[in-house]
């Protein structure tokens, strides 16, 4: 017996992405932003997630040297002629429509990387070269926008599908000691507001009214949530535009104000299973390619979520990264969406054993079939 | 179909028969790390969400509720008829919290030039008012708006974090010239009245009455602030009230002071000033009845709404700087001696004492002669031998002499203090001064000489003699005065005069009403209290004297006065005096007792005599509304 694409389907997957997307929207609500667009981003994103999981992710593979090129177009269109905002240039505008072509680069980047990674017959220092030379490019046009949330991104994704594509140990370690020679340099190569950032982090209480007041506002929400939260709607420090960025950036702590620790938890176990999800499509993938992509996905939003909710707890530096699935922003929730689409085309395109429904008699056959 | 080649595990080939999933070291690793970031998450957010909890939930609650103090309003001041003495107009004034301006220097430098703009207020004193106060209170700012100033600032508002507009009443007094000296002011608590206030919970913005009934019902008059916790946004902008306490006014109080009777009193006195040349006096008119004042005036007066609409210096100091001495209210705390109407007093002792009887035939030479020194009368002949009441109508000081030096200077005292001389009244406000009685005692305690034996420091019988026509050390006010003659108008009582007719809340409920309170009643017997009355009827009844005056105003001269010209401050011909006048009226039923003083005052029937038959013809023509009931208050 076939199994039919049903069975194929990982069904928990889209099951927690959509309890994060309404979470996500509720919370964008509470935050005052325009949950309207938000939710006409959330329609594109699961038309985005139904194309990708339909669009047979192999055929990805021969056209990955293309996506690479349009990727570092895009960016460098961005360059060219994108618009400035927060004293960053990163959008394009297509079609009225605001596009950040950082936020799509990454998934494009996941699948340039599985593309090159899988064809590579052994963790060869040429292969690993080359997927450095590969990223430098698209990291240097993301971090000059300047984009540094992005940028940690698309670093963690190359290192995390790395690693899972089996470097050796060595390569990573020679990766590990190029950061600790550039960290050095990094407040010369950041910019001034991305240094004071780093500096506020080290030092929060040293300019509450000033450049602290961010941070100190995030945790000052996270901190009111207390237990069992403010209740959805009763947040104040979200509501009345203390937290900074309430929609994007900051607006874990908007959610953590107003569900508290038990809706906190609820939200990081949801996304763990999400990730564990991610981890065994990976596992289950037909082949290196699929699971390279499912692994690079699951580093894509592992680094988000980690740095995202870091940094509004006031555990890692600010750099502008966005809460999947919750932060307001089309590119990123389409993208995302989009991107567990893919992993999803991957499961549906996995062999499987069909166990057919036991009998009354007990008889149970067992059939293979592709 | 695809071989498992390095890292990433053993694939199932497509039609396989294994479907469990192949779980990599690397990738068990990477849920490894997966599960070690939501630890430390987790770790983290209970700290922050259990642990730091409280402390954080305070700083929110710091952030976006605050307490606004709801201004109560202070009570009216009305007159007996409900008549509005004050009232409450409201200002507008910017305030800014500094903590909420733009932390950006040029947007902050932006934000307050734009307000100083708005407010009329050079940029560099908004900003020099700003650093000194208290960043995270709003601080009011620069002089009463305009009311387009108001409505040009609310408008910006939106773009103004920081700034918002403070409404709060201020006193604005009507007619201060005429009910200043009544009414008082209020002004800034100072240092030593914030000691005294504080523990009542005045607050070192509030105001608090300085002078007058102001001052003298403050704790009437002064409301109960309420407060709202309100939740404000992070531009400082108030998004709802959260819970509030609302203000308690005042309560409204209704004076004793007759409206048109202060006005008439105030009108008498100022042109009988004018007429003689005199720039200062007072009147007490009270009921003799109750011991209600009627009115109560001091000239000058002064602007007292300059205090609370903010006055100059140079217009302060020229109130101090007045020889007139403004801010002096005549009336409560101007002492100075009775001169001849004390001789009420000197009657009184004589006759209750037994010295005299009311047929007593006394002689009234030019002058007398005692312990080699020659007191003079008035009159410079021989007015023959009279009576006491006769004695009283032409103010001989030869007869009283001899009644005084009869009575002794002990006793003399007793009685002026039965009369409620030498002590201060409780009328209600702040600055009432007591007079002075003097006797052997007071002397030898006051003579400033280390030997009580000293000739300066001995009570003579000139000291007596003097003491019994209201010189000597003797002083009083014209209330002490209008006291007194209410006493010998009403049989003998000696009233609390009293300001507050009654109390109302704000819902016009009655708190409080006032009663009679009497303080004494003067040691004498009805004939010897009507002898004396009688000589005060036969004063102003004197044909081509005092008569004068009631036929020019044409009112009968049923009632008793005594006229008084005060000596003060040196001795001889040419020392200088003060003009006083004492009357009830009518005789039988007397409804209104005053006291007339004129500084500098010469000839008192001249100066002071007509300003008291003006008052009394003015509450002879308006009787019935001056004694109207007490309208209430539209609900």
């Amino acid at each position: 017996m076939r199994p039919t694409p049903w069975q194929r389907l990982d069904h928990l997957q889209p099951m927690l992405a959509g309890m994060l997307v309404v979470l996500g929207l509720m919370t964008v609500y509470s935050a005052h932003a325009d949950w309207v667009r938000q939710l006409v981003w959330v329609v594109l994103g699961a038309a985005a997630y139904a194309a990708a999981t339909a669009f047979d992710y192999r055929r990805f593979s021969s056209m990955a040297p293309w996506l690479y090129v349009a990727m570092l177009g895009l960016l460098l269109a961005v360059r060219l002629i994108g618009h400035t905002a927060l004293g960053a240039q990163r959008w394009l505008s297509i079609g009225g429509f605001p596009l950040q072509p950082s936020e799509l680069s990454k998934l494009m980047l996941v699948v340039v990387l599985a593309a090159f990674l899988s064809r590579l017959a052994s963790p060869s220092w040429r292969g690993f070269v080359g997927a450095l030379a590969l990223v430098a490019p698209v990291a240097a046009l993301i971090l000059t926008q300047p984009d540094l949330g992005t940028t940690i991104v698309v670093v963690a994704v190359l290192v995390g599908m790395l690693f899972l594509a089996g470097a050796r140990m060595v390569q990573l370690g020679a990766l590990a000691a190029c950061a600790v020679v550039v960290a050095p340099l990094l407040p010369h190569l950041l910019h001034g507001y991305q240094r004071r950032r780093l500096e506020i982090f080290l030092n929060p209480g040293s300019d509450p009214l000033g450049a602290g007041y961010n941070l100190l506002q995030a945790r000052i929400a996270v901190g009111a949530g207390g237990l069992f939260g403010q209740g959805w709607l009763h947040g104040l420090q979200g509501a009345l535009g203390f937290v900074p960025e309430r929609a994007t950036d900051f607006v874990f702590a908007v959610f953590a104000e107003q569900f508290g620790l038990l809706g906190s938890l609820l939200l990081l176990a949801m996304f763990g299973t999400l990730l564990i999800r991610l981890l065994r499509s990976a596992a289950v993938a037909p082949d290196r390619f699929g699971a390279l992509i499912a692994g690079g996905v699951f580093v894509m939003i592992l680094t988000q979520v980690v740095e995202n909710v870091g940094m509004n707890i006031g555990l890692l530096p600010i750099a502008g990264i966005s809460l999947p699935l919750i932060s307001y922003g089309g590119s990123a929730t389409v993208t995302t969406l989009a991107a567990l689409g893919m992993v999803q085309s991957v499961m549906l395109r996995r062999p499987l054993l069909v166990q057919p429904r036991p009998l009354l008699s007990g008889n149970i056959t067992l059939r293979a079939q592709a | 179909m695809i071989e498992p080649r390095w890292g990433i595990g053993r694939w199932i080939e497509l039609g396989g028969i294994a479907p469990q999933p192949r779980w990599s070291a690397r990738m068990v690793v990477a849920a490894g790390f997966l599960v070690l970031m939501i630890g430390v998450l987790t770790l983290k957010l209970a700290q922050l969400q259990v642990y730091d909890s409280s402390n954080l939930a305070a700083l929110a609650r710091a952030n976006t509720v605050h307490r606004a103090v709801i201004e109560a309003d202070r009570g009216i001041i009305y007159d007996r008829h409900g008549v509005a003495l004050v009232q409450n107009t409201p200002v507008w004034n910017l305030q800014v919290e500094p903590a909420d301006l733009p932390v950006d220097a040029r947007l902050r430098t932006t934000e307050l030039a734009t307000l100083a703009g708005l407010v009329g207020q050079p940029e560099d004193r908004l900003e020099a008012s700003l650093a000194v106060a208290d960043p995270f209170t709003p601080t009011r700012t620069g002089s009463d708006l305009t009311e387009s100033q108001v409505l040009a600032v609310n408008e910006r508002l939106p773009d103004l974090p920081g700034a918002s507009i403070a409404h709060h009443a201020v006193r604005t007094y009507i007619d201060p010239l005429t009910f200043g000296h009544v009414v008082g002011y209020v002004g800034p608590l100072d240092e030593a009245d914030l000691e005294r206030l504080s523990p009542l919970g005045y607050q070192p913005d509030e105001v608090v009455g300085k002078v007058g009934v102001e001052a003298g019902l403050e704790s009437v008059l002064r409301g109960a602030d309420g407060w709202a916790d309100v939740v404000v946004d992070a531009r400082g902008q108030i998004v709802r009230t959260i819970a509030m306490q609302p203000p308690v006014a005042g309560h409204d109080v209704y004076l004793t002071i007759d409206a048109s009777l202060q006005k008439a009193t105030l009108g008498a006195l100022a042109a009988g000033l004018s007429r003689d040349g005199k720039t200062a006096g007072a009147s007490v008119v009270i009921d003799p009845q109750s011991g209600e004042v009627l009115a109560l005036v001091s000239l000058p007066g002064y602007n007292t709404n300059l205090f609370t609409h903010g006055i100059s210096q140079a217009a302060y100091n020229g109130l101090l700087a007045n020889p007139d001495r403004p801010l002096l209210n005549r009336a409560i705390a101007g002492q100075y001696a009775p001169g001849s109407t004390f001789k009420m007093v000197t009657a009184i002792a004589g006759l209750q004492e037994g010295k005299i009887t009311p047929q007593t035939m006394l002689g009234c030479p030019a002058y007398l002669n005692y312990g080699g020194w020659v007191y003079h009368n008035w009159a410079t002949y021989n007015l023959g031998y009279m009576n006491v009441a006769k004695a009283l109508a032409v103010s001989c000081d030869t007869f009283f002499y001899q009644v005084a030096a009869m009575v002794g200077d002990v006793t003399l005292a007793r009685y002026a203090r039965a009369f409620g001389f030498g002590s201060a009244k409780d009328l209600e406000m702040p600055g009432v001064q007591a007079g002075l009685v003097p006797d052997r005692i007071w002397k030898q305690l006051t003579c400033g000489v280390p030997d009580l034996n000293s000739d300066s420091c001995r009570w003579t019988v000139g000291d007596t003699i003097t003491f019994g026509i209201g010189q000597s050390a003797l002083l009083t006010t014209p209330l002490n005065q209008a006291v007194y003659v209410a006493a010998l108008a009403n049989g003998g009582l000696v009233l609390e005069p009293t300001l507050v007719h009654l109390v109302r809340d704000a819902s016009g409920r009655e708190t409080a009403t006032q009663q009679r309170r009497v303080l004494g009643t003067v040691p004498a017997s009805a004939d010897n209290l009507q002898a004396v009355r009688e000589g005060m009827r036969e004063e102003i009844n004197r044909p081509y004297n005092m008569n004068y005056w009631f036929r020019a105003a044409g009112v009968p001269a049923d009632g008793g006065g005594k006229t008084g010209t005060a000596q003060w401050g040196g001795s001889g011909l040419n020392t200088p005096t003060h003009a006083w006048f004492v009357f009830f009226a009518p005789f039988a039923q007397p409804d209104i007792a005053m006291s007339v003083f004129v500084e500098g005052g010469e000839l008192s029937e001249v100066e002071a005599a007509p300003i008291g038959v003006d008052i009394m013809q003015f509450n002879l023509n308006n009787h019935a509304a001056i004694r109207a009931v007490t309208p209430v208050p539209p609900a």
